[in-house]
């Protein structure tokens, strides 16, 4: 009786100590791209790390790690930096969460060759991976005022041309 | 002898040439005058023009009188006793006042009648979402066993067989064919047209209507998110249901349930983190949509604010936005009773009279526009 209490016990440890369990674990990004990309967690964990520091409505600073979306939309081909120009000015971003809730950036106001803006694919907060109802995607900002573009639970990236 | 017989195959031929000739002029002609006209649909400009029509199913005149019609035909239902509008009557804003519907078999439905409007700017349909389109939409309640029960194909036929529907398909597709496809694409086009733009809230953002003392406080209650550090008072349900149209295309565990019966959002997705979720649904014209929530299990307004004041059940996929309404991260709004009054009466605002009685929308026969 009390083994099966230690191992009851061991077992929601080692559940806890994972931390929070997503069925959602990884994000696409699709639409205009030359390669479609399906990532996990993991997977995000081979690309350069970058950070955010930010203060909340209280004062109190956080740190937001992930990965630069720009860096991302590279890697699935597109048309950032030098191609981006022309008929490529008016493609855009929809990200969608797990809840439809969408919110859209400008290809212009990713790439880090036309804003100064950075818009992190983030995965962690405070070195701790985003909690549940935030994860495991949130996107990130530099300098949105407000953060209803800092769209948790993401389930997809499209890169779309407007019409 | 030889002769008069190969001269009457002659004639006999030229005359079905000319029969032929004949019957593609006609056709051609019939194509050719076949223009319906443009019906203008009409809205505030606040509400935006992001919605689509299909390029196959523009919203025609001939089209919405058509599919008007159809939306209080009971012969679309297995036994003639169904339509659209008994379940979607237009003096409930196109719900009904039932916890859930009967349909032909005699049996409840699975999920609370929702009301019909703006659906112009809707883009997934059902308490789950499961139609993108108005016109796949109308397909599950014509079929359905337990609502109208009938196949589109025998609705084709009944309808085929009857004396005004062949003239009225012809004047709004070009052809007196009556199939599936034409039956909910009219059905669709008439939808489309249930604008409801006018109420006491549409007149107060255009200046025309002075709020009372309590539906101004309704509107700040309703718009703003509580915030311990500056003591504001709030419920935070602009977040879901945006203002103008009050709905979004959003989908939400609102903590009705700890353990949920009906799984929601997840039937149709397969995917766990979709449990309970269902669609945030428009609040237009709510004073007469009632029962409400997705399984009508509240009777009154104030009974949804109790809800959402001091029941939330917390579960795995109860929606962040409502587990966090607060900063200190407790289900409770603990909203005053008064201040659930202000907010019930800013919800009265979005009453829209003419909407519930716009003879256009009503049953152009006059049989079953009751509730």
């Amino acid at each position: 009786m009390k083994l099966l209490r230690i191992l009851i016990l061991a077992f929601i440890s080692v559940a806890l100590l994972m931390g929070p369990s997503y069925a959602q674990e990884f994000i696409t990004i699709e639409g205009e791209v030359t390669r479609v990309l399906k990532l996990s967690i993991k997977d995000l964990e081979k690309y350069p790390v970058a950070e955010i520091k930010i203060k909340d409505q209280k004062g109190e600073e956080h740190v937001y790690r992930g990965t630069a979306l720009s860096v991302l939309l590279d890697s699935a081909g597109v048309t950032l930096g030098r191609n981006l120009r022309g008929e490529n000015l008016t493609k855009y971003v929809l990200v969608t969460a797990v809840d439809n809730y969408q919110v859209v950036y400008s290809l212009a106001e990713i790439d880090p060759e036309f804003a100064s803006n950075l818009v992190l694919l983030t995965t962690h907060v405070d070195g701790k991976p985003l909690p549940k109802g935030e994860g495991p995607f949130r996107l990130v900002n530099q300098i949105d005022k407000r953060h209803a573009r800092w769209i948790r639970e993401i389930r997809s990236i499209k890169v779309l041309f407007s019409k | 002898m030889q002769m008069r017989i190969k001269q009457k195959g002659w004639q006999n031929q030229t005359g079905i040439v000319i029969l032929v000739c004949i019957f593609f002029i006609s056709l051609v002609c019939a194509f050719t005058f076949f223009e319906p006209e443009p019906y203008p649909l009409k809205y505030p400009a606040n509400f935006g023009g992001r919605f689509t029509i299909p390029e196959d199913n523009p919203v025609t005149r001939e089209g919405v009188a058509l599919g008007r019609k159809l939306f209080y035909e009971e012969l679309l239902s297995a036994n003639n006793k169904i339509s659209c509008a008994s379940c979607h009557q237009q003096a409930l804003a196109f719900s009904d006042n039932r916890q859930f519907s009967i349909g032909v078999d005699g049996t409840p439905t699975r999920r609370n009648s929702m009301s019909l409007s703006n659906l112009l700017w809707v883009k997934n349909f059902f308490w789950d979402g499961r139609s993108t389109s108005l016109e796949a939409q109308a397909v599950v309640p014509l079929t359905d066993p337990h609502e109208m029960g009938q196949s589109l194909e025998a609705s084709s036929r009944k309808l085929n067989a009857s004396k005004n529907y062949p003239s009225l398909f012809e004047k709004a597709f070009g052809t007196p064919h009556i199939n599936a496809d034409r039956i909910v694409k009219a059905l669709a086009q008439f939808e489309r047209t249930l604008i409801s733009g006018n109420s006491k809230y549409d007149q107060y953002l255009t200046g025309s209507y002075q709020p009372t003392e309590s539906e101004r406080r309704g509107i700040l209650l309703f718009s703003r998110g509580m915030r311990m550090d500056t003591n504001q008072r709030g419920g935070n349900c602009l977040h879901c249901h945006s203002i103008p149209k009050t709905f979004s295309e959003t989908f939400h565990n609102n903590g009705l349930d700890e353990v949920p019966l009906d799984f929601g959002r997840e039937d149709f997705t397969g995917m766990q983190e979709d449990r309970a979720r269902f669609r945030v649904p428009t609040l237009r014209n709510i004073e007469v949509t009632g029962p409400y929530m997705h399984d009508g299990r509240f009777k009154t307004l104030r009974e949804v604010l109790d809800h959402y004041s001091d029941h939330i059940k917390p579960s795995a996929t109860l929606s962040p936005f409502i587990a966090g309404v607060t900063e200190q991260q407790i289900y409770s709004l603990a909203l005053t009773p008064e201040e659930k009054q202000d907010i019930v009466n800013f919800m009265l605002m979005l009453t829209d009279t003419d909407f519930l009685n716009n003879p256009e929308f009503s049953d152009p026969e006059y049989k079953t526009n009751k509730p």
